[in-house]
């Protein structure tokens, strides 16, 4: 359509771009434009160059850190999305079980600032839940410091993501299981198949659309994780559960290497795009799906 | 049958180990210190439930919900407001530099916050824009404007042209086409990013924590972490906060259950 003025599609578009523009899109540039210099945040700064990046390569905090993100997203991937579609399909599986998702999805919108503390509460030491639970049942010599410990606290933010986020997944699974037509599971029960069957075989491929969005979620998400992080463990102990973004927000923030931590925000950014557009690749090749 | 019934018994024990965190912090609220930690299943015995009103006041948590109500309701009117002007320019005009600009906006729902959190920081500082009481509204206005302008974009374009040719026959013009006819047909589409642009300010906690310092101006995830480490040995305060906190987040999801979850996953499914 063509408008009354030709200023008027721009006169529509001028708040959301100024706003968006000024919130996001300049200091997106400035982000790139900080990761070539080495700055405190305040006074004069020099060039840098590429050092900010081939340090990044070399610190290996850093690079733990990337090993760390790439464990919680392989754990969670199991834990939220291959879990969150196996409760929707018991979940579907016949209308009295659907009343359960209810419940499941309550984690996902309480703040993580809530969850956090109610896990850190139930780990720690003293008054904690798991050690009263382990001690009433006698077991109290296995009683930890569970996020204290380097060998269970990344396993312990792994399984309270799950916990966490399971659910989210869960409604997504259940939202596409729902779109299959009733037609095509209806032919499938004349041929003879159980629910099973019908399940993996039939309603499972007819999402895979919706699959490979969850597991995009999952990944990129992954890879941006802070908050069950940084409030939990705060990257600790020793650096063990150290996420790019704890790290990065310790750079900038207390040690005031702005252009380092700029450096940083770079690399995982270029990741998560990356990540994006291979995904959106293979979903313009994989095209029989169904549509919605 | 059988089968079924033990789909029910996974579901069921499922849930109760579930269920049994969020139950713990509510019963541990109404528990001493000491039947905290020696006795953690036990049920309550005194029904005192003055120590949510205890710790309420010393928390201060009334300043936290209401900094959490401004600026939520505040960033998420504008998100409405400014992108579904912009979906109506991207849905129904022609004009010049359209697709481009229709690509800076998709961008934004590929980069992570990570790309921009610290010259934006750089920014709200050098205009002392940080530690106000709308400081946050700024970001999360710019955080949601993405999702919600593409989400619109797709509302709008399944709307039939005819409703807005026929409407400019009648002599509507421009703002009209958006006021009268756009924005009553869009009313399900707002509910939805209404309820994804609230909860994303409501529970949004890295930006908050590093752009308020001061205790007048912190929103609830915020306001919350501080009082957990100020009461960090008063455990039953803390759980009466954290209870505080859920149950009427809890309460609002029972009742606008479908609501919520297709807000916080519509996104995702487009």
């Amino acid at each position: 359509m063509k408008a009354n003025k030709t200023s008027t599609p721009y006169l529509f578009l001028s708040p959301a771009l100024i706003i968006y523009g000024v919130t996001v899109l300049i200091p997106i540039l400035g982000t790139f434009l900080l990761s070539f210099v080495h700055w405190s945040g305040f006074g004069s700064f020099q060039f840098a160059w590429i050092s900010n990046f081939t340090r990044a390569f070399t610190d290996s905090v850093f690079i733990h850190s990337l090993g760390h993100v790439l464990l919680y997203i392989v754990a969670t991937l199991i834990l939220e999305v291959a879990f969150g579609l196996l409760l929707a399909g018991i979940v579907t599986s016949h209308k009295s079980l659907n009343k359960y998702r209810v419940l499941f999805f309550i984690p996902v919108l309480l703040p993580t600032v809530v969850i956090s503390v109610l896990w850190r509460s139930i780990l720690n030491f003293d008054y904690g839940l798991l050690n009263g639970f382990l001690r009433m049942i006698g077991l109290g010599n296995f009683s930890h410091i569970w996020l204290g410990d380097s060998n269970f606290s990344m396993w312990a933010i792994c399984l309270i993501s799950g916990w966490n986020f399971s659910g989210f997944y869960l409604a997504i699974f259940y939202a596409g299981l729902q779109r299959v037509p009733g037609e095509i599971v209806e032919a499938a029960k004349l041929d003879g198949a159980d629910e099973k069957t019908i399940l993996w075989k039939i309603k499972v491929p007819m999402i895979r659309r919706i699959t490979e969005i969850a597991a995009l979620i999952c990944i990129t998400g992954g890879i941006q994780s802070f908050d069950l992080f940084y409030i939990l463990t705060g990257g600790g102990p020793f650096h063990a559960t150290e996420v790019p973004t704890t790290y990065m927000v310790q750079k900038v923030f207390q040690d005031q290497e702005v252009g380092y931590g700029a450096a940083l925000a770079i690399i995982v950014t270029t990741l998560v795009v990356v990540v994006g557009l291979i995904f959106s690749r293979m979903r313009r090749k994989n095209q029989v799906s169904l549509e919605y | 049958m059988s089968r079924r019934i033990f789909l029910h018994g996974v579901l069921i024990v499922y849930s109760i180990v579930f269920i049994i965190p969020l139950v713990w912090i509510f019963t541990s609220s109404l528990k001493s210190n000491q039947d905290i930690f020696a006795k953690p299943f036990s049920l309550p015995i005194h029904l005192d439930f003055s120590v949510f009103i205890r710790s309420w006041q010393e928390g201060d948590l009334g300043r936290y919900v209401i900094n959490s109500l401004v600026v939520t309701s505040i960033s998420a009117s504008l998100v409405l407001l400014v992108s579904s002007m912009a979906a109506f320019a991207f849905s129904r005009f022609e004009f010049k530099g359209r697709s481009k600009i229709l690509t800076l906006f998709i961008f934004g729902l590929l980069v992570p916050i990570q790309a921009f959190f610290i010259p934006q920081n750089q920014l709200l500082d050098q205009f002392n824009l940080k530690d106000h009481w709308f400081t946050l509204v700024i970001p999360y206005t710019g955080l949601g404007i993405s999702l919600a302008t593409w989400l619109f974009i797709g509302y709008l374009d399944s709307l039939p042209k005819e409703l807005f040719e026929s409407g400019r026959i009648d002599g509507a013009n421009d703002w009209k086409l958006y006021s009268s006819i756009a924005v009553p047909l869009l009313k399900p589409g707002i509910a939805t990013i209404a309820i994804f642009t609230i909860l994303g300010s409501w529970n949004e906690f890295l930006l908050a924590m590093l752009y308020i310092q001061n205790e007048t101006y912190k929103t609830i995830p915020v306001g919350l972490l501080s009082y957990s480490s100020r009461h960090a040995t008063d455990y039953q305060l803390l759980f009466a906060a954290l209870t505080i906190i859920t149950i009427p987040m809890v309460l609002i999801y029972l009742v606008f259950n479908r609501q919520v979850v297709s807000g916080l996953t519509e996104g995702s499914l487009k």
